[in-house]
């Protein structure tokens, strides 16, 4: 029976993102270079100015309004605290390969656009995810989060 | 088949060869349930932000709850290490280590996943029978059933299986690139270690790397097989070694190298003094294995005992093998190296040049 488990789990990591319970060691030689972007609602006057929609969130600190009109700052890493999900426009390591780290960063970006009462500009959150994989040319992935609403 | 099943179940062992192995799986229990906790300090509980159970949320545990089973954790661990209520202590460090995971997949490694794996098939072993700060108010035997221990064999296989077998079915492991990525992103680091740089522009070499990638591969599967061969056995955790003490060196993986040197041990034959070792306490090579093997033979191995002084010129060190043969000098050396872990990593270049040699003890050659 614990053989048989072990194979089972093994045969169908290919079915989990990241390969969880497979002992893939080391399979990829990948990395990511993430860029966190908001999209904002814009009123009149910003869109006659033509202010962007899509705001570039550098070092992922944000500042946005409540519903009554006061600013308060956001930070990514109040909700995603690991190093691997919350370094930004730097390449790094894709850990736990590139289809893990992109699903946990769609996790990510879910979970923190569930956890911003305080923010009623961002309608949600973007990622640009540069992947290099295995060292050929990059891409980038574009991942976008569920409509920001609070928790 | 049915009477291998038969012979599997039933196989009794001498439990002493698991004493070393489930002290080194206690110390790493310890070490990753420290980390835990530090991982607690620094970035506070996990469940308050972002993670990813793979079980209900309602079975993540609270804030307290986490604390108070990290510090259980790190009990555990100690009363493996230490012997005391070791198998039960295993058992549960593995399933707490494993529910622990399943709460949150960012904290999932492949590595500590094969930890809590090897934990729990170590509790169903006798490896509390030796290395234990307390004897048992109730004398034991030190033999008990294997069947555990032939599982964890199996799953150390399993492992090496997933891993090579992975790497072999992926054209960009295959073909070198994954290698030769890694090697080049790296190479400032391997310099900085004092690795000369023209090795390391070698090694990221397109047909270097290639080569380099087919025989890690192949490392893995002939090892994955070859422990199950008894011809074999030795040269595949000899070969094993060197090639875990390499990924060492080159990437950061944790704990995974010191975790598969200690499970080789269950590939240890459990056979508790079964080679004798008797040296000439007058003669310095004699005085130093005197001193030195019983201080080292973690697994049991020998029973060491000196010869009696005489006026005769003779050997410094004689050792008596399993199968009656006595060998001195080199071979001498190549069978005290094959049998103690500390000096294993040099058991074959002295194997093969005992194979060389059967002139005896080398200071008596002379």
């Amino acid at each position: 029976m614990w053989v048989a488990t072990q194979i089972a789990l093994v045969i169908t990591a290919d079915r989990r993102p990241d390969a969880a319970f497979g002992f893939r060691m080391f399979s990829e030689s990948s990395t990511v270079k993430i860029a966190l972007y908001r999209e904002v609602t814009l009123d009149d006057e910003a869109k006659r100015e033509g202010k962007p929609s899509r705001v570039h969130v550098d070092d992922g600190v944000w500042t946005a309004r409540d519903a009554s009109g006061t600013s308060h700052r956001h930070a990514w890493t109040e909700r995603v605290r690991r190093q691997a999900l919350a370094t930004f426009d730097t390449e790094i390591n894709a850990k736990y390969a590139v289809n893990g780290q992109l699903a946990r960063l769609q996790a990510a970006l879910d979970d923190v656009a569930a956890h911003v009462p305080d923010d009623v500009e961002t309608k949600r959150f973007l990622l640009d995810v540069t992947v290099r994989k295995n060292g050929r040319e990059p891409y980038v992935v574009h991942l976008a989060s569920r409509e920001a609403g609070g928790s | 088949m049915l009477s291998w099943l038969q012979r599997f179940k039933d196989e009794i062992g001498d439990g002493y060869v698991l004493g070393p192995v489930r002290v080194a799986i206690g110390a790493l229990l310890g070490w990753h349930a420290l980390t835990a906790a530090e991982e607690l300090e620094q970035l506070g509980y996990f469940g308050d932000v972002f993670h990813v159970p793979m079980v209900p949320e309602a079975l993540v545990p609270s804030h307290s709850l986490y604390a108070v089973l990290l510090a259980l954790r790190v009990v555990l661990a100690v009363m493996v290490m230490f012997g005391v209520w070791a198998r039960p202590a295993l058992g549960m460090s593995a399933v707490l280590g494993l529910w622990l995971l399943l709460c949150d997949r960012l904290q999932f490694h492949h590595n500590r996943y094969s930890l809590f794996c090897y934990a729990f098939l170590l509790a169903f072993t006798p490896c509390d029978r030796s290395w234990r700060a307390t004897e048992s108010p109730v004398p034991e035997p030190r033999t008990g059933p294997f069947w555990a221990v032939r599982l964890a064999q199996v799953q150390i296989s399993i492992v090496y299986l997933a891993s090579g077998g992975s790497k072999l079915l992926d054209p960009d492991w295959r073909s070198g690139l994954v290698l030769a990525d890694r090697i080049s992103r790296h190479a400032h680091l391997a310099v900085a270690a004092g690795v000369p740089r023209k090795l390391v522009d070698l090694l990221a070499e397109p047909d270097a790397a290639s080569a380099l990638a087919k025989l890690a591969i192949m490392s893995e599967l002939v090892i994955c097989a070859a422990l199950w061969i008894k011809p074999t056995r030795v040269v595949a955790l000899w070969w094993g070694v060197w090639f875990h003490i390499a990924i060492q060196l080159t990437t950061k993986v944790e704990t995974f190298t010191l975790l598969t040197l200690a499970m080789y041990g269950v590939y240890a034959t459990p056979d508790y003094h079964a080679r004798t070792l008797r040296f000439d306490p007058s003669r310095f090579w004699g005085k130093t294995a005197g001193a030195f093997v019983p201080i080292f033979d973690w697994l049991g191995r020998f029973e060491v005992k000196p010869w009696e002084p005489d006026d005769q010129p003779g050997h410094s060190v004689v050792v008596v093998r399993r199968d009656g043969e006595r060998v001195t000098g080199v071979r001498a050396f190549a069978m005290i190296a094959r049998s103690l872990p500390i000096l294993f990593p040099f058991w074959a270049p002295l194997a093969l040049v005992a194979s060389f040699t059967r002139q005896g003890d080398l200071s008596s050659a002379s």
